[in-house]
C-alpha cells in the first residue's frame, strides 16, 4: 500500500503548470518563452494522464489519448514557433521580444 | 643516486603508512572479536597511528619536521582525535543513525521515494528553466524536466506517452530548441544576459498565488478515485483506440502535422530577393 495519490501529481502539475508561466510572463528571449510554453503543456499532460490512472473507469485510455494528441500538437508549436524566432531573427537580428513589435521592417 | 634513495625513502615511507593503517584496523578487530585488553589495544594503536602519521608525513604535511619527540607528541595528539572521534560515532553517531534509519525505512516506501525522486527532477528543472540567467542553462534544466515528466508517466501506468515524451520532447523538441538558440547566436556576447528577464518579483508572486490556488484546489476537491487502479501495458488499447473512437482527430492530427512541417520550411526559408518580386509583379 503506498501513500502516493492523485493530489501528489497534481501538485507536481501546478508547480510545473507555474513555473512555466513564470518562464512566458518574465522572459525577454523568445526561445524562452516557447520553452515555458512547453512547461505548461508538460503539466496539463501530467494532469491528463493521473486523472486517466487514478479517476477514470478501469480500462478506460480517455486520458492518455488526449495526452497524445497534446504532445502532437506540442511538436507542431514548437517547429512553427521555432521557426517564426527564425524568420524574426533574420529580420531584425533579435529575438528580444520587448524590441521585435513591428510587423514589418 | 640521489633520485634512487629518495624514491626507495618514499618507498619505506609507503609500506609504514600501510602497516600502520592495517594495524588500526587489525587491533580495533582483534580488540572487538579476541576481546584484546583494553590497555594493550590502546598502546598497539597508538603505534598504529604513530606510523601512519610518519608514512603521511612524506605525503601530506611535508613541512612539518616531524622526528623523534616531535612526532610522538603529534601522533599522540592525533591518536587523541581519532579516539574522541572514534568513540563519539561508536557510542553515540552510530547507534542514532542506525536506529533513525530503522524508523525512516519503516515509515517511507521505496515505491514513495522513486515517486519524490521524479517530482523532484521534474520541479527542480521546471524552476532552473524559469530562473536561469543562460539560456542554454534553461534548455538543459528542461531536459531533466522532461526526464522527470516521463518518469511520473511511467509510474501512472502510461507506458507508451512516457516512450512518446521521450522520442519526442527530448528527441525533437529539445534539439529544436538547442538548434533555434545555436541558429539565434544570443550565446554570443555575454552570456549571462542571454535570457535576460524582467520582472522577478513580479514572476515570482504570480508563480506563488498559481501554484498556491492549483495546490489547494487538488488537496481540497473530492475527487471519486477509482479504488483498483490498473498497471497494465496500453500500446495495444491506444492503437485500438486511435483507429476507432478517435479516428477523425487522429487523422486531423496527421493534416497539423503535414501542414507544420509545409509551414516551418516556408516560414524559416530565406528572403526571396527583392527583384523576382519586381519581375513577378511586372
Amino acid at each position: 500500500m503506498t501513500s502516493i495519490g492523485l493530489p501528489h501529481f497534481l501538485i507536481v502539475g501546478a508547480a510545473l503548470f507555474a513555473l512555466g508561466m513564470v518562464t512566458v510572463v518574465t522572459r525577454r528571449n523568445a526561445v524562452g518563452i516557447l520553452m515555458g510554453v512547453e512547461l505548461i503543456l508538460n503539466a496539463a499532460n501530467v494532469n491528463f494522464i493521473a486523472f486517466n490512472h487514478y479517476v477514470a473507469a478501469p480500462g478506460s485510455l480517455t486520458g492518455q489519448v488526449f495526452s497524445i494528441f497534446v504532445i502532437v500538437l506540442a511538436a507542431a508549436e514548437a517547429a512553427i514557433g521555432l521557426a517564426i524566432v527564425l524568420a524574426i531573427y533574420q529580420t531584425f537580428k533579435t529575438i528580444d521580444v520587448q524590441e521585435t513589435d513591428l510587423l514589418k521592417e | 643516486m640521489a633520485n634512487s634513495s629518495n624514491l626507495r625513502a618514499w618507498l619505506v615511507r609507503l609500506g609504514v603508512l600501510a602497516l600502520g593503517l592495517f594495524g588500526i584496523v587489525a587491533v580495533a578487530a582483534l580488540h572487538r572479536f579476541a576481546h584484546l585488553g583494553i590497555g594493550l589495544t590502546l598502546g598497539l594503536e597508538y603505534v598504529a597511528v604513530t606510523c601512519v602519521v610518519w608514512g603521511l608525513n612524506a605525503f601530506v604535511f611535508r613541512r612539518l619536521p616531524l622526528s623523534g619527540l616531535t612526532l610522538l607528541v603529534f601522533s599522540a595528539a592525533v591518536f587523541g582525535v581519532l579516539f574522541l572521534v572514534a568513540y563519539f560515532v561508536g557510542a553515540v553517531l552510530g547507534p542514532f543513525l542506525i536506529d533513525s534509519a530503522g524508523r525512516f525505512i519503516g515509515l517511507v516506501h521505496l515505491v514513495d521515494l522513486v515517486f519524490y525522486l521524479f517530482a523532484v527532477m521534474t520541479v527542480a528543472g521546471a524552476a532552473g528553466c524559469a530562473f536561469s540567467r543562460n539560456i542554454i542553462y534553461s534548455a538543459w534544466s528542461l531536459l531533466f524536466a522532461f526526464m522527470g515528466v516521463a518518469g511520473l508517466y511511467v509510474f501512472l501506468g502510461a507506458d507508451f506517452p512516457a516512450v512518446a515524451q521521450v522520442l519526442i520532447y527530448i528527441g525533437g523538441i529539445l534539439v529544436l530548441i538547442l538548434f533555434a538558440i545555436m541558429l539565434t547566436k544570443q550565446i554570443g556576447g555575454d552570456p549571462k544576459l542571454t535570457n535576460a528577464h524582467l520582472g522577478l518579483p513580479v514572476g515570482a508572486a504570480l508563480a506563488v498565488i498559481t501554484a498556491g490556488t492549483l495546490t489547494y484546489m487538488a488537496v481540497m476537491a473530492p475527487w471519486k478515485i477509482e479504488p483498483v487502479q490498473s498497471y497494465a501495458p496500453v500500446s495495444a488499447g491506444l492503437g485500438i483506440a486511435f483507429l476507432t473512437e478517435y479516428l477523425l482527430p487522429f487523422e486531423v492530427a496527421s493534416v497539423v502535422l503535414l501542414a507544420a512541417l509545409v509551414g516551418a520550411v516556408i516560414i524559416a526559408r530565406k528572403e526571396i530577393k527583392e527583384t523576382q518580386d519586381t519581375v513577378l509583379e511586372s
